[in-house]
């Protein structure tokens, strides 16, 4: 009964919109099916009220044949205790049928032979770190495989949001906050930011890729590691992946930060009134404790970053180059 | 127990002319100055927080957004929410409508300590001066809900430090005027009139008193707290020292939730006094209603987790949370159909408070039950922080609490002015705050389901439609309630004068005159129950009602 009911109300309401996220995860019809039933249960007592409301109104009016009001009881414990008891008896309806789809949502254990994503998140941008050991700015995902997200904040508290799931959880720092489910449509769909964290939160954007199989997905995880790498891909990547052109720019446009593309070799005003040269000493600081020398004009906002060494070596090199321009 | 008896005035002196100049007004101790006194600034913070918002609406008008920085929008909603909440809703009713009311319903001269009323003013105003500083040293754009650790960041500078004192300072108004409500609603009631007798408003009023003075201190220790956290680092709140901010939430909203039933009971206490009145008819169910006004204060404290379910709280927690919030579907429903019932075999007048009452019947109703699908915790995990929250709860706090706010000012605004509003004006306006009302939000509710979420300056283009009807919408209210304010303001000049009773009501402040004079009423009022309209009868239009054989002027 749920089902074609839940039908009526896509139809009804959001097929008209065109862009009613889709069901991509295993606890997504369920979500939907409470959506539904509420939905008609209000849509049913919001039309008892307004209909009650205008007919009333035009019933009882006062008119000059009809000025004062007729006899009618001034309370009536039984019909009270109706009203009161029936809304009871469905609001316990509701508490059921939507805490056993939730206690499904917030399932902890995902199982021995889960897919593990350590995500990180930082203003703002996302990071996730998948099995296998590749890192990327996507969250990559297998169909039908139990999957489990450990979330950390490094600065303040964001909240991954994945519409098409139905889910979302706060990433809170200090602490890792979990989020257990199976995706069960193949496909990309949009990683939203739900908790606001400032200037770029609505920005804060990125995407889950669900691979068709395992196959596909390992494919991916192992593209792209070059340890060959030359120091100015390197810097190159890590600028792309650590989100650092949100507030950087590569092309010279301004920015919440200074831009990144004549920063080399730079005399920098300082926030406390000295000076620095933009060197590799000064880059380093500015990376893993960027409140230490702030350029004058500029908020002190950046969060640090924990670079491996030859990230940071890379990130020197891709400066350089940018400043000696394609 | 004693009745303040009238001092003598100058004959049928109204307390607009008992004493002239500045010094009479910041230093009267009347109730009803003090309350004239609230609600010209809580208008104002109403129209700063909605010029805000009319920003905010045409900066979303496109998906890149057409106005301003990220960092301005940023400001700016934090603004809009925080005026809007600490110096518009939370003190709108019971401190400006409240104060001018209260005394006259229960036939006293003022409140129980006329002196903390006027301190609880000025509390007020420091507040508001505050929120003002905050503005002008470079804004807040840390949302109204000031969650750390973003809030605490150095880079928030001294705007955060002056919001929270201001909120500190708002909050200690809210409380003492909670004291003396309660105060005066005990001890000042003339000796016949029983707590049955009561008009609802004050049931309502009495339960929101219990609530500011249980759960606003708790703010006012939160956001100390908070203070002490940003300037030494005590390990509380934020996580690098040690502390945890998710009980920084878990404070927040001890208060902030029952903060929503300090806005919507003394609505719903309107919506009683309203409904009965141009219904001709006594309320239907008196009791249920008063004491589902209780049940709602007591149930509203223990609800605060339901802001809370995706923050890493645990899911017994939330489920324990989720079934408390639920159940306060039932007193508010309960209060929904007993007004209905009023209306049954009534002779319904449809003036202006009445049609604003009408209309929030259909708002208060989709407020109430797009409630159900954030209290209950399959659908609220992916609609929490979405539009559809925005949206439930404008319903909530500006459709219903709004509407019941502009129902009550026309109500009593004879009684406040002793001058009639234009009916044409009002009707036009109350139409018009419904119609744009309804149009700026429904849509948000469509986003949120679509999975937008909430305070985002920028918005993916699949979103624009509704945004933009959203934002025609807030040009149609924000026209209904400029046409509510020219109607009200040029009644002043040209309104013709009130009678003592203009709708034929039952309760006490329509013994007194419009305006009333210094002391409330010229000789002790004769007490009957507050909805028996037996032997009232119109006399004139000009000369409003009066009891068969009475005196009421």
């Amino acid at each position: 009964m749920l089902h074609s009911t839940e039908r009526l109300t896509s139809a009804l309401l959001l097929a008209g919109t065109g862009f009613m996220p889709e069901r991509a995860s295993s606890v997504a019809p369920g979500v939907d099916g409470v959506f539904a039933f509420i939905f008609w249960l209000s849509a049913f007592f919001l039309a008892v009220i307004v209909v009650l409301t205008v007919l009333f109104v035009v019933r009882y009016r006062a008119r000059p044949a009809r000025p004062a009001p007729e006899p009618s009881p001034a309370h009536d414990t039984r019909l009270e205790l109706l009203w009161s008891g029936i809304p009871l008896a469905l609001v316990f309806v509701i508490f059921g049928v939507a805490t056993k789809v939730y206690l499904e949502m917030s399932r902890q254990d995902a199982g021995a032979s889960a897919h593990r994503v350590q995500v990180t998140a930082r203003k703002w941008s996302w990071w996730f770190d998948h099995p296998g050991g590749k890192g990327a700015k996507e969250l990559h995902l297998v169909v039908g495989r139990p999957t489990e997200l450990v979330m950390a904040s490094a600065d303040v508290i964001h909240s991954l949001y994945l519409p098409d799931f139905r889910l979302k959880q706060d990433v809170v720092p200090g602490r890792f906050t979990r989020m257990v489910f199976t995706p069960s449509l193949a496909g990309t769909f949009p990683i939203v930011c739900a908790e606001f964290c400032g200037t770029n939160h609505s920005q804060m954007n990125a995407r889950a890729v669900v691979h068709p199989d395992q196959a596909s997905f390992d494919a991916w995880a192992r593209e792209g590691l070059q340890p060959e790498a030359s120091l100015v891909e390197v810097g190159k990547r890590v600028f792309d992946e650590k989100g650092c052109m949100t507030c950087h720019s590569v092309d010279g446009s301004p920015g919440v930060g200074p831009t990144a593309r004549s920063m080399w070799g730079r005399m920098e005003k300082l926030a406390d009134g000295g000076s620095v040269q933009v060197d590799e000493n000064y880059v380093r600081e500015s990376i893993l404790k960027p409140s230490a020398r702030v350029v004058s004009g500029f908020e002190n906002v950046m969060p640090p970053i924990p670079l491996e060494e030859r990230e940071i070596q890379g990130v020197i090199a891709y400066l350089q180059s940018l400043k000696e321009g394609p | 127990m004693s009745t303040a008896q009238a001092v003598p005035a100058a004959a049928g002196e109204s307390y607009l002319h008992h004493g002239r100049g500045v010094r009479s007004w910041l230093l009267t101790l009347d109730h009803k100055r003090i309350g004239i006194m609230y609600l010209v600034l809580v208008i104002g913070a109403l129209f700063l927080g909605g010029v805000f918002a009319m920003v905010l609406r045409l900066h979303l008008w496109s998906p890149g957004g057409a106005l301003v920085s990220n960092d301005a929008y940023n400001k700016l909603f934090t603004l809009h929410g925080a005026v809007m909440v600490f110096l518009f809703v939370i003190p709108g009713i019971p401190s400006a409508l409240g104060n001018f009311v209260v005394p006259l319903q229960v036939g006293a001269k003022d409140v129980a300590f006329p002196r903390v009323n006027l301190l609880s003013f000025y509390l007020y105003l420091a507040g508001a001066l505050l929120f003002v500083g905050a503005l002008v040293a470079g804004g807040l754009d840390t949302g109204w809900t000031l969650y750390p650790p973003y809030s605490l960041e150095d880079a928030r500078g001294l705007g955060i430090l002056l919001a929270l004192t201001g909120v500190f300072l708002a909050g200690f108004s809210s409380i003492l005027t909670g004291v003396n409500f309660i105060a005066t609603i005990h001890k000042m009631r003339p000796p016949r009139m029983g707590w049955f007798d009561l008009p609802l408003f004050l049931w309502a009023l009495y339960a929101t008193g219990i609530i500011q003075i249980i759960a606003t201190p708790v703010l006012g220790i939160t956001v100390a707290l908070g203070f002490l956290e940003r300037l030494f680092h005590l390990g509380i709140f934020l996580p690098e020292y040690g502390g945890d901010p998710v009980l920084f939430q878990h404070f927040f909203w001890f208060y902030s939730h029952p903060a929503v039933y300090i806005m919507i009971l003394p609505a719903m206490g309107i919506v009683s006094e309203v409904v009965s009145v141009f219904s001709r008819k006594p309320i239907f169910g008196y009791r249920f209603i008063a004491m589902s006004s209780i049940a709602i204060a007591v149930i509203g404290f223990l609800v605060w987790g339901h802001h809370m379910f995706v923050s890493g709280q645990s899911r017994w927690t939330n489920v324990i949370f989720s079934f408390l919030t639920l159940l306060v579907a039932i007193p508010s429903a309960i209060k929904t159909f007993n007004w209905l019932a009023t209306m049954y075999k009534g002779a319904i007048v449809l003036k202006t408070p009445m049609i604003y009452v009408l209309t929030f019947f259909a708002i208060f109703g989709v407020g109430g039950l797009t409630g159900l699908f954030l209290g209950a915790l399959a659908t609220d995990v992916p609609l929490h922080d979405t539009y559809f929250v925005v949206a439930h709860f404008h319903f909530v706090m500006v459709g219903a609490v709004v509407t019941a706010f502009l129902a009550g000012l026309h109500y009593w605004w004879p009684k406040m002015t002793g001058r009639m509003y234009d009916e044409r004006l009002g009707r036009i306006s109350a139409a018009l705050v419904f119609l744009g009302f309804n149009l700026t939000f429904i849509p948000q509710f469509l986003a949120g389901v679509a999975g937008m979420p909430r305070r985002y300056a920028t918005y993916a283009a699949a979103f624009q439609g509704m945004n933009r009807l959203s934002t025609v919408g807030a040009m149609v209210l924000a026209l209904g309630m400029l046409i509510a304010a020219w109607s009200l303001l040029g009644s002043l000049f040209r309104g013709r004068r009130a009678p003592a009773n203009p709708w034929g009501a039952a309760s006490l402040e329509w013994a007194a005159a419009s305006p009333p004079v210094h002391d409330n009423f010229e000789s002790p009022p004769a007490v009957v129950y507050a909805y028996d309209y037996s032997g009232l009868e119109l006399i004139s239009e000009e000369a409003g009602w009066a009891r068969a054989g009475g005196t009421s002027r």
